[in-house]
């Protein structure tokens, strides 16, 4: 037993502000491909959510204003759907309606590589593709969190 | 003999218990399912309500530590 206790696999370090997640792509909604590192040089803000979870819809609209507010300053959102059925993430969508790229990710290989530790859950990344910042779960009050650390990003120097 | 008996017990339980070091949790991008209205304990509210207001203020079999109906189910 003992044995198979030390097989078992080991649950993956969730990705901590100093990380930088591995290469990663998925396709948009009308199928073209989006690259995590096609936004180097920005501010990203990569925000998790599915259409099964009440908080992520209540995010999204907020981070949608941030985008517009900062989005000449550097700063983008990509939405990661985990939803496994497209039409569930569609659905949504017309009902909580955003600008920032939306990416599909039915079989969950965005989650994995950052180790989610809940959902809803944001990664904010830095020009370098390093995070800066992460925030599990989401209420209003969050925002102005959310929006500091962002600020705070898109003053910071590169390499700074 | 015990310990035969021992040794023969050991190994099939060794064999269940790492049966069990193989199931992976859910993880919670993966909760769709769970979320779904029909998952939940009490599915409908409406429905749940009503079953609460019968248990608090005509059966007097739930409800605040002190206080319930009387039985009459006029409350």
């Amino acid at each position: 037993m003992a044995l198979a206790l030390l097989c078992a696999v080991p649950p993956a370090m969730a990705l901590q502000p100093g990380d930088a997640p591995p290469a990663l792509s998925a396709p948009r909604l009308d199928g073209s491909e989006l690259a995590l590192a096609t936004r180097r040089g920005q501010v990203v803000y990569v925000d998790f959510w599915a259409s099964w979870c009440a908080p992520c819809l209540q995010a999204m609209p907020a981070l949608d204003a941030l985008q517009d507010r900062y989005g000449a300053e550097g700063f983008t959102v990509i939405g990661v759907n985990v939803d496994t059925e497209r039409a569930a993430a569609v659905k949504m969508l017309e009902r909580v309606a955003v600008d920032f790229d939306i990416v599909l990710d039915p079989q969950g290989v965005w989650p994995q590589a950052f180790a989610l530790p809940a959902m809803p859950s944001g990664y904010l990344l830095d020009r370098e593709g390093v995070v800066r910042f992460v925030k599990t779960g989401y209420r209003t009050k969050d925002l102005p969190l959310i929006e500091a650390a962002v600020q705070r990003e898109l003053k910071r120097q590169p390499g700074g | 003999m015990k310990r035969t008996i021992l040794g023969a017990m050991t190994v099939p339980l060794a064999l269940v218990c790492s049966a069990c070091v193989t199931i992976e949790p859910v993880q919670p991008w993966q909760r769709g399912d769970l979320a779904r209205a029909e998952m939940a304990f009490e599915p409908d509210p409406v429905q749940a309500a009503y079953r609460r207001h019968v248990e608090f203020s005509k059966e007097a079999a739930s409800g605040g530590a002190t206080l319930s109906g009387g039985g009459c189910g006029c409350n």
